[in-house]
């Protein structure tokens, strides 16, 4: 599989999941596991340009794709425009559930640069934050649409 | 003692810089580049050298006798390292202390079970996966015993019993009665009396527990890594289970994905020590699963029955305020849930000037998980009941809910005021707090509105709470429950480099509220420099200075005032050698906007890292008796605070927050769901450090209220058995359900503390289920409803509008 444009092959265990698999085998410890059923989002990865849960996904459906992680959105040093927002917006607090929310607002702007705010609320709405009240993260992704549009 | 005594500054304009550019301002977290590029390291991030997993069996009982455990066929399992059980534990350890005390075991069941999750057996192998196989090869053969899982119950005569050995399930029993309150219910004109019934619920941070325990059978040493909460008090607690002295247990605190109160782990981390210890020392981590944090970690808390009264004259004043309260607080009493049944005593009349006050305690065991800390500590499920009956109060005297708050406030100029219970509130103004929030909701026009739609059958409520927010938390009101202490430290050391650049250690992990920041901000402001040249570093507990770190509404002030005490120490060092330099002596030397010299002399001064830099580099040119090091340490701890007396009362948490609510909320009669439509928040918390921290605090906290009110529950049948073991069943609140609110600042500063910052991190979740329940129950009036529990889920609210449907058939 490629990781963040990077090529990857290893021998798993049927049964390993996709998170497994980054964080243990790659050291791509920045997707988190926080229900392993599916439910918080923590662990969303772009796969094949898609957002999915990685808790439950078994690391060889990934046999073949290209995986996009939160450690694939800066450029060196420099944040990502959405990873700006966040931060300008203070759309995170122990930023645990970050990189799961992050990967699924760049999957909304890559489909849309104008996204409605029904849009906005149903890519949320997959994600369970537990510290934000959600308020800034809707601030941060509208911040987020304007830098990418003027990017 | 006031701040003013230890050179503390209570304003920002005491800085001594003319422009402070950080305090007072939204400025970005310098926490927040690692957590959004990933790099931030969670426990689960940790990889140390042969280190193995844990994965511990359960049990599936409520209570049960624990026959025998076969490990023999785990331990033959290839890549096992090492198995234990309660024989490990009674062998290598004691059962933990509780609060209150007699109501713990050891981190292994040793001769019976007492609730479903409950760690019987644990195994350390070379990963997860095979520990959880070897999980299934060991064998536990249970011989099931009758469970209680209703207080109620658990309080008959032949109710099984949680520990046989203190002869019934009553853990604690007080009665607290300040003033005159049976005069006060004789002479009322008015009595209010109800029963409320608070269900369970938690904290649930997005990241659950985790650990990785290190034993050195060499050194006799352990050394925990973990996402803990209060570090250096886990440490010692982890002395006295295992027997070493403090110096031999080294607690390193990662950051950690939320905790809302809950993140200490005991039960996790004795277990690991011990696989460590059988496994020759090799590092053991453990991560809890969800399902695991749902039925055995620090998830649950607030399982009360309430009966509570209010007593009015014929103005509406309250002369008296009864509450009786059972608290479920499960089979041990190990989580310090039972604090949380005496943190009311903190703020427990509320906003009002309320004279004469009963309290009748009754904690009790059941087999059900032990309950832990979650943010509010007590006072929301306090507050919720206070508010109803104010409410229900006002419905009696045909006042407005807004005018009956207003003619019972402690009014502005009482302050310092000293509530019933004994604790003292610093400043407010609550009537602004009240009046600034009905204007922001326009409120007549909303009445009207309600009134309208009221007509066309539609169902709205309107809920308006005012509540207070004990913050800086100590120990003092625990009292009652066997917890004494007075203060609780709050360290930082402040150092300059030979650079010039700034350095803050601390004693306490990221945690989410953004405290590196505050304490960056507050340090740059005194020495005028970019807040880039200051760096916050986490020690651990044989490094950092004494601390307790978040908890309580606590730190940010805390903080501010180790740091702020530090630099004034820092300063006085710097002053004393430039004095030397300047060959004047220190009183006639002052630090002002980041620049050392004589006082009145413009000229004659030099910045503050020259200063700094002489002392590093020459330390021969200092005046004698001066300590070269360009450092310095102040340990904070809240003034004034007092022990209870035996009633209780203290003069206990230092700061009292307020905040006015004002939700609309639509209950749709039909499917029984409960919708808000706008939510307004007016909010006092004194100074606000950082503003962008207080409004994320307040914001989260309306998310968790929401979650308290509507949807959170941990639900048990009769035997014990948990219904709720996932986020599929245990709804915490999304996007959907959490409004976007309207928030207003307010600021009585308070006189008491750094700045004039007051404690803010609970401050929504004491407010948000009372304000969302009042204004369901407006909603109801007209069908002569009352929902006097929470959380106020559908299935909750439907049967009982299927109840008053049948009635007024």
């Amino acid at each position: 599989m490629t990781v963040n444009g990077e090529r990857h092959e290893a021998d798993v265990e049927p049964r390993t999941t996709l998170v497994d698999f980054l964080r243990g085998t790659l050291g791509l410890t920045g997707t988190h596991v926080g229900c392993e059923h599916g439910v918080c989002g923590a662990c969303t990865v772009l796969w094949n340009g898609k957002a999915v849960r990685s808790c439950i996904m078994l690391a060889v459906q990934a046999d073949g794709a290209e995986l996009k992680t939160v450690e694939g959105l800066a450029d060196g040093p420099t944040l990502h425009p959405i990873q700006r927002a966040f931060l300008e917006k203070h759309g995170l607090q122990c930023g645990f559930c970050t990189p799961g929310f992050m990967i699924s607002v760049y999957e909304l702007l890559s489909r849309t640069s104008t996204p409605t705010d029904e849009e906005i609320t149903d890519t949320l709405g997959g994600h369970i934050c537990r510290c934000t009240g959600y308020q800034s993260i809707v601030e941060a992704v509208h911040v987020a649409v304007e830098k990418m549009r003027t990017k | 003692m006031s701040e003013r005594d230890t050179g503390i500054p209570t304003s920002v304009a005491e800085l001594p810089n003319s422009e402070p550019r950080y305090v007072g301002r939204p400025i970005d977290r310098l926490e927040d580049p690692a957590l959004l590029t990933g790099r931030t390291q969670f426990i689960d991030d940790l990889v140390l050298p042969r280190m193995l997993h844990c994965a511990i069996l359960r049990s599936p009982h409520a209570h049960a006798t624990i026959v025998s455990v076969d490990t023999s066929e785990a331990e033959k399992l290839p890549g096992v390292v090492a198995v234990v059980t309660g024989e490990d534990a009674k062998r290598w350890s004691n059962p933990v202390m509780t609060v209150p005390p007699g109501w713990g075991t050891h981190c292994l069941a040793t001769d019976k079970a007492r609730f479903v999750g409950e760690p019987v057996a644990a195994v350390a192998a070379v990963s997860r996966y095979v520990a959880e196989d070897a999980l299934e090869l060991i064998a536990v053969e249970y011989e099931p015993l009758p469970a209680v899982a209703d207080a109620r119950k658990a309080l008959d005569v032949g109710s099984p019993l949680v520990f046989e050995q203190n002869g019934d399930n009553v853990m604690l029993r007080k009665l607290f009665t300040w003033g005159d309150v049976d005069g006060a219910f004789a002479g009322a004109t008015h009595v209010v009396q109800r029963e409320f019934r608070w269900n369970r619920l938690g904290a649930n941070p997005l990241e659950t527990f985790g650990v990785v325990s290190q034993w050195d059978e060499l050194e006799g040493t352990l050394t925990c890594r973990g996402s803990f909460q209060a570090q250096h008090h886990f440490a010692m607690a982890r002395a006295m289970v295992f027997n070493l002295p403090l110096n031999k247990v080294r607690f390193i605190a990662h950051p950690h994905g939320g905790s809302f109160g809950g993140k200490g782990g005991a039960r996790g981390t004795d277990i690991t020590a011990l696989l460590s210890r059988k496994a020759g020392g090799r590092p053991v981590k453990w991560i809890e699963d969800r399902m695991e944090y749902l039925a055995g970690g620090a998830s649950q808390a607030w399982d009360r029955h309430y009966d509570a009264a209010v007593a009015l004259d014929a103005q509406g004043k309250v002369l008296g305020f009864r509450v009786r309260l059972l608290d479920d607080l499960g089979a041990t009493a190990e989580g310090w849930g039972a604090v949380s049944a005496a943190k009311p005593l903190t703020s427990f009349t509320g906003c009002y000037a309320i004279p004469a006050a009963q309290y009748d305690l009754t904690i009790v065991a059941t087999n059900k998980l032990p309950g832990s800390p979650y943010r509010g500590m007590g006072p929301p499920p306090h507050n919720w009941v206070l508010e109803q009956l104010m409410d229900l109060a006002a419905r009696e005297l045909a006042l407005d809910p807004a005018e009956i708050r207003r003619r019972n406030f402690i009014p502005p100029d009482a302050f310092p005021y000293t509530i019933a219970s004994g604790n003292e509130y610093d400043s407010g103004d609550y009537a602004a707090a009240l009046e600034t929030a009905l204007a922001m909701a326009d409120y007549p026009a909303l009445r009207a509105e309600q009134a309208r739609l009221r007509a066309e059958g539609r169902y709205l409520g309107i809920g308006l709470v005012n509540t207070i927010e004990p913050g800086v938390f100590d120990w003092n009101a625990y009292a009652i429950v066997g917890q004494p202490g007075t203060g609780v430290p709050e360290g930082a050391t402040v150092g300059i480099d030979l650079f010039g650049k700034l350095t803050i250690k601390v004693g306490f992990a990221l945690e989410g509220q953004g405290q590196y920041t505050v304490a960056a901000q507050v340090l740059a402001d005194w020495f005028k420099v970019d807040i880039a040249d200051v760096r916050v570093i986490a020690l651990d507990t044989l490094a950092a200075p004494p601390h307790f770190g978040p908890g309580g509404s606590r730190l940010g002030v805390a903080i501010t005032g180790a740091v702020l005490g530090a630099a004034r120490r820092l300063t006085d060092k710097l002053v004393a050698v430039a004095a030397g330099l300047f060959r004047t002596t220190p009183e006639h030397v002052e630090l002002r906007d980041g620049r050392i010299g004589v006082k009145g002399m413009p000229e004659a001064s030099m910045p503050f890292q020259e200063v700094a830099q002489t002392m590093l580099a020459r330390s021969d040119l200092l005046p004698p008796g001066v300590d070269p090091n360009p450092e310095a340490t102040y340990v904070w701890t809240a003034p004034g605070r007092t022990p209870a007396d035996d009633q209780g009362r203290a003069k206990s948490y230092l700061t009292a927050a307020n905040a006015c609510h004002l939700v609309l909320v639509e209950v749709d009669v039909e499917t029984a769901q409960v919708h808000i439509r706008k939510y307004w928040i007016a909010d006092d918390c004194g100074t606000r450090l950082n503003p962008a921290n207080v409004e994320g605090q307040t914001q989260g906290g309306v998310a968790q209220g929401v979650g308290a009110a509507l949807l959170e529950e941990a639900v048990y049948d009769e035997d014990g058995q948990l219904r709720t073991s996932t986020f599929m069943d245990y709804l915490l609140p999304t996007i959907y359900e959490v409004p976007m609110t309207e928030k207003r600042a307010l600021c009585t500063p308070s006189p008491f503390t750094p700045l004039g910052a007051k404690g803010c991190g609970e401050g929504a979740m004491h407010t948000t289920p009372a304000a969302i329940l009042c204004a369901i129950n407006d909603a109801l009036v007209p069908l002569g409803l009352e929902l006097r529990e929470v959380p106020a889920s559908p299935q909750r609210l439907w049967t009982l509008l299927q109840q008053g449907k049948a009635a007024r058939r």
